[in-house]
């Protein structure tokens, strides 16, 4: 792929344009909650952009167009299924106690609601979590940008993490927001060009359903048996695996995404943040991983285009993406679809620095390293962590290259630890008996269940390390049971030790558990609809069941 | 620039002003898949998108 200098020239004027977000913002930063917070003053479009925007990183766009190509439509559950519900639930009923608890963040409130061993062990694997997510998705930009452009994997690297590191160190939280909105449109108005030309090659969906296999364009048909769908799930593992125990898990619980919708303005707009986010979320699927199945389609038509093979022999699924864009986009749009990439990666990489910055500086300095300091060295130590963050993952993307299996293990590992989270904060919400040791033993049992559950069975030769009492399909049926096993354990024990010890005074728990928290009633605080959670929440419902009922 | 509605509506009319010079002066750069002058489209699409986000931000102030 060569570039024009009018590729060149559009890369580099979004590049001005986000340093010079972060320079604007950097007026608005004068106390360490506007640097780690936003000062809780952000409009609710923004927060909501920024709420996907967070998540939409460049792993995610280019390994979900690779997914269209590999598993078809039925990728589209990881939206509709593995997201829009888990962001109504968090929208409705978490977020009252999330913003009404004050926290700053998410290992805060459970220092609130439980106890300091239940935020010490959240906040230091989270903190270690986005630090290497943040690495990973740096590594895989960096083999990318080496692969296609022939860039070499040092300068992309350095290059997209000064830039990161530039606007993010000026205007903390509110910057990575503000760009993370930009970064959503270039992302939605570089790729959907690309989706509808690829389509319309393709023959149309029309098209495509006649020439692809009819596993490929059914989301739901094909998914009551796993031996019938190129996923290998099943129904309930996909319903409770993915649908409830994953999603709920990220969307619910993960501060990455609950600190944009943190820094609403207003509890009524921090409620309404993940149900307007829920609305391009819907839509996304055609953004991404239509495309994907499109470039299947083409590869199997005598039109030129085929699918790039890997070394091993099979279609390489993750170069769908680029290559379409190549084949489709003349220089110009092909500039923009690669500031559109650069973009997704750089606004997972924010997304991570500023989760990163604020539970350091808060859960860890300023709880364990030094207390009591006034508000300007909390500022200024906020400032060096993000420098000392986006150091440590660019070591972190130089250690993916050393250490492959390293980077496997531990998002493994990871996976483990994330699992059980959900049923904590469930019952921390919504049963005012659960206590901080039910809460943190059973996260710790949550997690011991995973890591067994992977030792017991296997899947595509990987787990069983144990012995093999169960052969999944599929590594990623097998994900979604690791999951539901680790949620049961961590709810059965959480409650068993919860009944055991006990309880924290019903005083020490206003604004934290249902019951003892104002719930703001929507028909006496907002007068217009769209302004009501519970409205929005039925309308995005509407809208889900008939994208699920048009692509059955 | 203070509000976030100019900066992207700058950023998307200046884009869709690029695209749509390229699309005029360059009427047959065309990637090998398709005959669409994708430039030109995109482009128009941009511009009108990024003088939506401009006028927003003016009516606001």
């Amino acid at each position: 792929m060569n570039l024009a200098p009018v590729d060149y020239l559009i890369l580099s004027l979004y590049f001005a344009f986000v340093l010079g977000i972060g320079w604007i913002v950097k007026r608005k930063v004068s106390t360490s909650s506007d640097f780690l917070t936003s000062g809780r003053s952000v409009p609710v479009w923004i927060t909501s952009l920024a709420f996907i925007a967070a998540n939409l990183g460049a792993q995610e766009v280019i390994g979900m167009c690779a997914s269209g190509a590999k598993y078809g439509i039925m990728t589209a559950h990881f939206y509709w299924i593995g997201a829009v519900p888990a962001m109504l639930f968090v929208g409705v009923f978490m977020m009252p106690f999330y913003y009404g608890s004050r926290a700053r963040s998410v290992p805060e409130y459970l220092k609130l609601r439980f106890d300091e061993k239940t935020r010490a062990l959240n906040a230091c694997t989270f903190a270690i979590m986005t630090l290497f997510s943040s690495g990973i998705s740096m590594y895989a930009l960096g083999l990318l940008f080496e692969l296609v452009l022939g860039w070499s994997f040092t300068n992309s690297v350095l290059l997209s993490a000064a830039i990161v590191l530039i606007y993010t160190y000026l205007g903390g939280l509110t910057s990575a927001i503000y760009n993370e909105v930009l970064q959503f449109f270039l992302i939605v108005l570089g790729f959907a060009p690309l989706a509808i030309m690829a389509t319309s090659k393709a023959g149309g969906w029309q098209g495509m359903s006649t020439r692809l296999p009819q596993v490929m364009t059914h989301s739901w048909k094909y998914i009551g048996d796993s031996s019938q769908n190129p996923m290998g799930v099943e129904i309930f593992g996909l319903a409770a695996g993915l649908g409830f125990v994953l999603s709920f898990g990220y969307w619910c619980t993960d501060f990455l995404v609950i600190q944009r919708a943190m820094a609403a303005n207003s509890m009524s707009a921090a409620r309404r943040t993940p149900l307007i986010a829920a609305f391009p979320k819907m839509i996304m699927p055609f953004v991404v991983i239509v495309p994907g199945i499109a470039a299947l389609a083409l590869s199997q038509s005598n039109v030129g285009y085929s699918l790039p093979l890997k070394a091993s022999g099979g279609p390489d699924y993750d170069q769908a993406l680029t290559t379409l864009m190549a084949q489709f986009y003349p220089s110009g749009m092909l500039g923009l679809g690669l500031t559109a990439l650069m973009a997704s990666f750089m606004s997972g990489m924010a997304g991570n620095v500023t989760a990163f910055n604020t539970v350091f500086t808060y859960d860890l300095y300023q709880s364990y390293i030094r207390p009591k300091a006034p508000d300007a060295h909390y500022l200024w130590v906020g400032r060096i962590t993000t420098l000392v963050g986006v150091a440590l993952s660019i070591g972190t993307a130089y250690l993916a290259t050393r250490f492959n299996n390293i980077m496997d293990f531990l998002q493994l590992i990871f996976g483990f630890v994330n699992a059980p989270l959900f049923g904590t904060f469930l019952l921390g919400m919504f049963w005012k008996r659960t206590t901080g040791h039910g809460a943190f033993w059973g996260l710790l049992a949550g997690t011991t269940a995973a890591a067994c559950t992977h030792g017991l069975t296997v899947a595509e030769g990987k787990g069983g390390w144990i012995a093999t009492l169960h052969t999944f399909p599929s590594t990623m049926a097998q994900n979604f049971w690791i999951a539901i096993f680790a949620w049961s354990t961590c709810m059965l024990v959480t409650t068993a030790i919860s009944l055991l010890t006990r309880p924290k005074p019903v005083s020490e728990l206003t604004n934290l558990v249902y019951g003892y928290t104002d719930i703001p009633h929507d028909h006496m605080h907002e007068k217009v609809w769209y302004l009501k959670p519970v409205t929005l929440a039925l309308i995005v419902i509407v809208c889900l069941i008939a994208l699920n009922v048009i692509f059955y | 620039m203070g509000d976030l509605r100019t900066s992207i509506g700058l950023f998307f009319s200046l884009m869709g002003v690029i695209l749509l010079i390229t699309g005029i002066i360059q009427p047959g750069a065309r990637a090998a898949l398709t005959q669409v002058n994708i430039n030109l489209y995109s482009g128009a699409s941009m511009l009108v998108f990024g003088s939506i986000m401009l006028w927003l931000s003016r009516r606001s102030s």
